[in-house]
């Protein structure tokens, strides 16, 4: 019996990831402007915590997020651009967890918060390195006057990494990461001592 | 913090782990300015004149200018970003960080890069019609049902990999 269900766990999740994306979906559907507003005025916070005066102005309209300075002139630059590119990834990684069987089971779901928060942590990053970034070379003079071309090259690389890397990748890694062991069994390694197998498998393999 | 290194020393946190480096590593040489002027642009433009093969197939008359592909009906610009890369490297170093032969990586890695591949054309060619068509709708399709689509894809051809190819009694 063991067997037949080491092989009817991957089947399952095939079956199941057709509909998970599309719950995963619906979800993200539902709480997206809700969201937009959580991750546009945590950021602004964190942005102004860093400021005397305090002048950074990040806002959402619809599924945009709005950069400014109220420290500028009112025709100066403002940064508008998608944040669904920001937390697409809630959707694919949601997916993954929800085509899991059994994902739920011992821990599931403390996983699935602490996943999500990660997954938030990286939101607000990316938003903050696009004000940074926003700030050290679209502002003309006063980008030039206020950021070193070195401090634009890091920033252009944080934004970067969390804009594509951090992006795409985020979803897998905290899959494997914090649903280990209903991953292992999808992944065909067993339920139980699946850290072991994975070992196991490094002697076997000899890479 | 003990808890993630407590982590960190399973097995599972090892391939995270080895798998957040590689990653890492992958990203950082696709930004550096040499290679991203040499390989990833001339990438890009190799993957435009792809799609604009599978517009001809299906009747458009599409023309490759640099990375945007034109026909009279709509055009997309392919950026960095769109060309597959990524997904490429999702997978890619997803292989490379799981214990397996090395044969069957290579094998892994070639097979999935073509698949990748494959799907990033029909990506493409669907984001051209729903600019044909509903051209309200390229922004949703673009950013949110395709991304989303290509990241599910390339972690799915990953499982699909392991549990054909790589786990312990597959390579045995």
């Amino acid at each position: 019996m063991p067997g037949r269900k080491r092989r009817a766990e991957p089947a399952r999740f095939w079956r199941r990831l057709p509909w998970a994306l599309l719950g995963a979906a619906l979800v993200w559907l539902a709480v997206r402007s809700g969201y937009n507003a959580v991750l546009t005025n945590t950021a602004q916070g964190l942005c102004r915590l860093g400021e005397s005066p305090a002048v950074t102005q990040i806002s959402s309209d619809g599924e945009a997020a709005i950069i400014g300075r109220m420290d500028m002139r009112a025709d100066s630059g403002r940064l508008r651009f998608s944040l669904t590119q920001i937390h697409f990834n809630f959707v694919p990684f949601l997916a993954l967890v929800l085509a899991l069987p059994g994902w739920s089971r011992k821990g599931g779901w403390q996983g699935l918060v602490s996943a999500l928060l990660l997954l938030t942590i990286s939101h607000v990053m990316s938003l903050l390195w696009h004000v940074q970034y926003f700030y050290a070379t679209a502002l003309g003079p006063w980008s030039v006057a206020n950021y070193s071309a070195f401090s634009r090259e890091v920033l252009g690389g944080l934004q970067y990494f969390f804009d594509i890397a951090v992006t795409f990748t985020l979803p897998l890694l905290l899959w494997v990461g914090f649903f280990s062991q209903p991953v292992s069994s999808v992944l065909g390694l067993g339920d139980s001592g699946a850290d072991r197998r994975i070992g196991d498998g490094a002697k076997e393999g000899g890479s | 913090m003990s808890a993630l290194r407590d982590f960190l020393r399973t097995p599972t946190g090892r391939f995270v782990a080895l798998y957040a480096v590689i990653l890492t590593a992958g990203f950082t040489v696709l930004a550096l300015d040499p290679v991203n002027d040499s390989v990833v642009n001339g990438y890009t433009t190799f993957v435009a004149h792809q799609a604009r093969l599978a517009l001809l197939l299906l009747g458009e008359r599409a023309t490759v200018e640099g990375q945007v592909l034109a026909s009279p009906r709509f055009s997309v610009a392919i950026h960095n970003g769109c060309n597959g890369l990524e997904a490429i490297l999702i997978f890619v170093c997803g292989v490379l960080a799981f214990p397996s032969p090395w044969r069957r990586k290579l094998l892994g890695m070639a097979v999935g890069f073509v698949a990748i591949q494959l799907f990033n054309i029909v990506r493409i060619v669907a984001l051209f019609y729903t600019g044909v068509f509903r051209p309200d709708w390229f922004g949703v399709s673009h950013v949110f049902v395709w991304q989303s689509l290509v990241v599910v894809f390339a972690a799915g051809l990953w499982v699909f990999w392991v549990q054909r190819y790589a786990r312990p009694e597959a390579t045995s």
